[in-house]
């Protein structure tokens, strides 16, 4: 029933995947507002901040 | 023995010195016995901010397995290696052969820009069109002008 294409894995390259559970501004959606389960929540939340890290995401949208 | 995912960024301005690069960190890698089961070599990429004034990277990533007290040693050489702008190393369990979104990613890129391309030549033929028809509209609507007349 949820809206988003999850997958069994995550992994912090599928940029694409992650890309919806950030708001314009670079900040993780909380799951109450994404309806995620727990698991998969957590799982997201872990990859976007290695993905972050990689600048392959941003932290924010005040870079430079 | 663990399995690693490394992903290492380059300077972007050494891009042409990767092979270079690539062999001196493989041996790198194997002095300290660790095993390469699979490299990627991504490319040029915008990075998402900018890291010590660069706009953009050298993605590559690596699928390792090797001695986690040897990685310190690694860690320790990247660290003094003015090439590397950022690195990480991964535990996994077990390792996903499959090619990376990123690397599929960069190798749909490079046809993508020669479409736009070439959409850009079709929109800039379809204005001559236009002028070409023009002219005739003009002269139809003089004739009707003067049918009018």
């Amino acid at each position: 029933m949820s809206k988003y294409d999850l997958p069994k894995k995550f992994d912090h390259k599928d940029i694409d995947i992650l890309k919806p559970f950030i708001t314009e501004t670079g900040k993780i959606i909380p799951a109450r507002v994404t309806g995620v389960s727990a698991s998969n929540q957590r799982k997201i939340t872990k990859s976007i901040k290695i993905a972050r890290f990689l600048a392959l995401l941003p932290y924010t949208d005040m870079h430079q | 023995m663990k399995k690693y995912e490394a992903v290492i960024i380059l300077n972007p301005n050494l891009s042409s010195k990767v092979d270079e690069f690539k062999k001196d960190f493989d041996k790198l890698l194997t002095d300290n016995s660790f095993k390469i089961l699979k490299t990627e070599d991504v490319g040029r990429r915008q990075l998402a901010y900018s890291i010590t004034n660069h706009n953009k990277g050298h993605y590559i990533l690596f699928n390792l397995e090797g001695d986690p007290s040897k990685l310190l040693e690694i860690e320790t050489k990247i660290k003094y290696n003015e090439s590397i702008i950022r690195h990480l190393f991964l535990v996994v369990k077990v390792h996903n052969g499959e090619d990376s979104s990123l690397l599929i990613e960069s190798k749909s890129k490079k046809p993508e820009t020669v479409e736009i391309e070439e959409k850009k030549e079709a929109k800039t033929e379809k204005p001559k069109i236009a002028e070409e028809d023009s002219p005739k509209e003009a002269e139809e609507s003089k004739k009707e002008g003067d049918d009018n007349e």
